[in-house]
Order: C-alpha cells, then structure tokens, then sequence
C-alpha cells in the first residue's frame, strides 16, 4: 500500500481545489497547505474511514508536514499487523 | 437573492413582474408517499460561484445560500472588506429551521451505527447562528451579531432588528435577511402530516400557489435566501451609496393564541400592522401597496385580509395588495426578507408584482390583490407582512427615499 498515496487522496478530499503538486512529504499542513485544526480533524477522519484505523488527538497533536502524517500511518499499520 | 426563480436580483425581478411560477415536482428525495409532491427547489444555483469547493462542502445549503446572497448584496451595495469600519457592521440572519439537509444526513449516519463519520462540522451548523457567524467571517464584520429563529417572520424580524440596531447606534451598516433550505424528508412529511400544504395540484405545480383564490388548498414549499444591505443615513450619504429605499417603520408581535393558526380575525396582525405605520408616524391613508404575507392556506389569507381592513378601513379599497409567494412559493425565514427586496423593486420601477393564479374570488378575500397581470403605477410607501408559526409577526414599513 502507498501510504503517500492515501493520505494526498486525503487531503485532496479534505482541500478541494488544492494544487497537487504541493503535496510533498516536506509540505507544511498549515502553512503550505492551508489546513487548519478543523481540517486535520476532517482529515483523521476521513483516513480512519479509507483504512479501518483510529487516530487519537495527541498523535494528530505532533503532526506538523505531509510526511509526520505518513510515518504516523506507517507506524499505526505495522502496530495493527504485529498485533 | 436565492430563490427557486432564480440566483440574483434581476432574474427575479424579471420573473416576478412576468408571472412566473418557480413551483415543482419534488426532486431532492422520493415525495411519492406524500399527498404533497410539489415545492419550489432552488435550481441554477452553484455554490463555488460564491465560495470555496471546502466551505460548500462543510456547510448547509440554508448557509451556503445566505452567504451568496450576501455577497451578492454586499457587491450591489459596493462595499468591499476594506472599505468600512469592521467595529460597526452588524450581522443578522434569521432562519426558520436551519441547517436540515446537513442535520438528517447526519442522522442517518447516526442510525447506521456510524456514529464516528458522524462531520465534526454537524453541531457548527445544527446550531442555527452560524449562518450570521460565516458572513461576519467573511465580510470581517464585527459589528452585532444574531440569528432570530422565528419561523416564517424570521427574515423580516431580521431587518427589524437590523433597523433597530442602526437607530440604537450600535451599527451604522448592518447585512440582514434570512434563509432556509427545508425541501427534506422530514420537514415536507411533517408539514404534510400538518396539512398545511397544497395537495390538489401535484400535477400542475405552476398553478399550486394561489393566495386569496376560493381554490386554495395550502402553500408550497420553497427555499432560498434573502438579503439587504441596511444603512445609517449619514454613512450612505457620504459614501454615496445607491438607496433604494429607507426603512421608516417596524414592529413584531405574538398572537398568543395557537401554534400554527392566526387569530381568526386577525387580530394580532392588525396590531402589528398598526404599531408598525405608528413606528413609521405615518397614517394609514399613505399606504399605496401591501406586500401580504399571503401564503395560499385557507385562513391565513382570510385573516390577513380581515386584519387588513381592521388597520386600513376606507383606504382598503384603495390599496394594491398581492403575494410574491405565489410565484416563489414560500421560503419561510427567507420569504420576508426576499419580499422586502421586491417591495424595493416595486418603489424603484413603479410595478407591483401580481398574485397569480387567481381565478376564482373568495367572499372571504374580496380585495384588490392584483390579480395575475403586474400593475404599472407609482409606488411611495409600502408595507411588507410576514407571520409564522408560532403565532410571531412582523411587518416592515418601506418608503422611497426623497433625498436628505
């Protein structure tokens, strides 16, 4: 799975019209990319919909770049496959 | 302007003055068990001409339409953010019901189990104000701001007490109507249920409408948003602001007497009627047209018509009255709003819009509601009626404006 993938679908969702080609791992969510706190909501709640998972508040907490948001993913999937 | 006749001032205006009727089969969901199947669905509205593909996306279309028809006055008004004094605009939107397309999608959501898809956005628009919140946002008014939930007297309360807050000092400007979007499952069932609405004429949805006709079986539903532009004389003096009208009076009032019925003869609106030409100081010989609230139930518009001639007496016969809501259908909270636009218009161009679908008289409604043909004739001082559920009523007092 691309994880990368997934979560630019995402943000598309939760950003419509956004440039795409902005959404990079170094990309800043709020700065670059406009999304303020209630579109990170919107956003873990949309990617627990696409992947069956829960993301708690204080995680979301430290994400500051699109790629924070992929590694917590990585790192939530490898969790649910060890378990 | 958003109204089931169009998106913007001059196609309604046009429509309006032309006779036609923005009345439906029910297309939003599957009315067929219903013995109502007809409303007015806003149709050539699109959100993004307003607002971001994001803001359309997280809020009702009650909301989404108050914010276009904001824009749309705040551009016809020519104020751009930058241009006025944040600290003294004011908002006040008044809705009848609110965010109910976003409220039972949720609700379904609910019902499946699914109460973690349930959008965080859900209470932001449940909670009525946040209609008058987003156009503050947008427009950075910081001025006053409310949102009467006041059933179909809302949008006309709204400019009330817009007025109000201009003659108070606490605004100098203040954007103010109403909007609604209840073309749902729940709230037309419930009506329905109520028998409030038409019934007879699904087939010829057009003709459904017909305030003050003997043939009259209730009203029809429609949806959209109206919106004004108030001003402090002085301010839109020197900016030199196009006036299209001044708002000389107003009052508001509870019949206290049931909760969906008027008082039979129509007392409370009289009383309104009259402490709003009192609010004005005018007499009621100076009134030349009524704006009625006229919805095609078979007693609202006889009472309207009885509180009519308790208030007026021998100017009665003198009076041009007729229902912009048999064209439009009515948009609850908006309807008062949208109507005081027209009224407007009616000052503007010397035509007052007809009562179409009027056929046969009713003994009961025997007076000159302008029936199917709009009238050329100059117009000075208008007053526009809106009632709700609820027994709250409200009438606004019009006037061209003559110069300082």
């Amino acid at each position: 799975m691309d994880v990368f993938e997934l979560v630019k679908k995402a943000i598309c969702k939760v950003e419509p019209g956004l440039d795409e080609s902005k959404i990079v791992p170094a990309a800043l969510l709020k700065e670059d990319l406009d999304l303020d706190s209630l579109d990170r909501v919107e956003l873990a709640l949309s990617l627990e919909d696409e992947l069956g998972l829960y993301l708690q508040d204080e995680e979301m907490g430290d994400i500051i770049t699109v790629g924070d948001v992929v590694a917590l993913i990585e790192s939530k999937l490898k969790v649910e496959k060890r378990s | 302007m958003v109204t089931p006749l169009g998106t913007g001032v001059d196609k309604n205006w046009s429509a309006l003055c032309e006779g036609k009727s923005g009345i439906g089969p029910i297309t939003r969901f599957d009315a067929s068990s219903l013995r109502c199947r007809i409303a007015g669905e806003v149709k050539d509205f699109h959100a993004r001409d307003f607002v971001e593909e994001k803001f359309a996306k997280r809020f009702d279309p009650f909301i989404q339409y108050a914010m276009a028809a904001s824009e749309m006055a705040m551009e016809d008004a020519g104020l751009k953010p930058g241009q006025y004094d944040r600290s003294r605009i004011g908002v006040v939107i008044g809705t009848a019901c609110g965010a109910n397309v976003y409220f039972e999608n949720a609700h379904r959501l609910v019902l499946q189990g699914d109460l973690r898809k349930v959008p965080p956005f859900f209470l932001l628009n449940d909670s009525g104000n946040m209609v008058s919140a987003v156009v503050a946002i947008r427009f950075g008014a910081r001025g006053p701001n409310h949102c009467p939930m006041e059933a179909c007297a809302a949008g006309a309360n709204a400019i009330g007490l817009g007025l109000r807050l201009i003659q108070q000092g606490e605004a100098d400007m203040v954007i103010a109507g109403g909007s609604d979007a209840g073309i749902t499952p729940t709230c037309i069932a419930s009506l329905d249920n109520l028998g409030a609405l038409t019934t007879k004429r699904n087939n010829e949805p057009e003709k459904a409408s017909r305030p003050f006709d003997a043939d009259r079986d209730g009203f029809v539903t429609s949806e959209g948003s109206g919106i004004v532009v108030l001003e402090n004389l002085e301010t839109a003096l020197r900016r030199e602001a196009r006036i299209y009208g001044e708002v000389v009076g107003y009052a508001s009032n509870c019949d206290a007497y049931h909760y969906t019925s008027p008082t039979p003869d129509g007392e409370g609106q009289a009383e309104c009627m009259s402490l709003a030409l009192k609010d004005a100081e005018i007499r009621p010989e100076e009134v030349d047209y009524i704006n009625a609230h006229g919805t095609s139930t078979l007693i609202n518009d006889i009472a309207e018509t009885k509180a009519i001639k308790k208030v007026f007496g021998d100017h009665t016969k003198k009076l041009a009255i007729s229902s912009n809501k048999s064209m439009t259908g009515h948009m609850w909270g908006a309807s008062g709003a949208a109507e005081v636009i027209f009224s407007l218009l009616t000052i503007r161009d010397g035509i007052i819009p007809p009562t179409i679908n009027y056929e046969t008289p009713d003994p009961e409604c025997d007076l000159d509601y302008v029936p199917n043909k709009a009238r050329k004739v100059m117009v000075d001082t208008v007053i526009s009626n809106s009632f709700g559920f609820g027994g709250v009523n409200a009438t606004l007092v019009l006037r061209k404006f003559e110069g300082a």
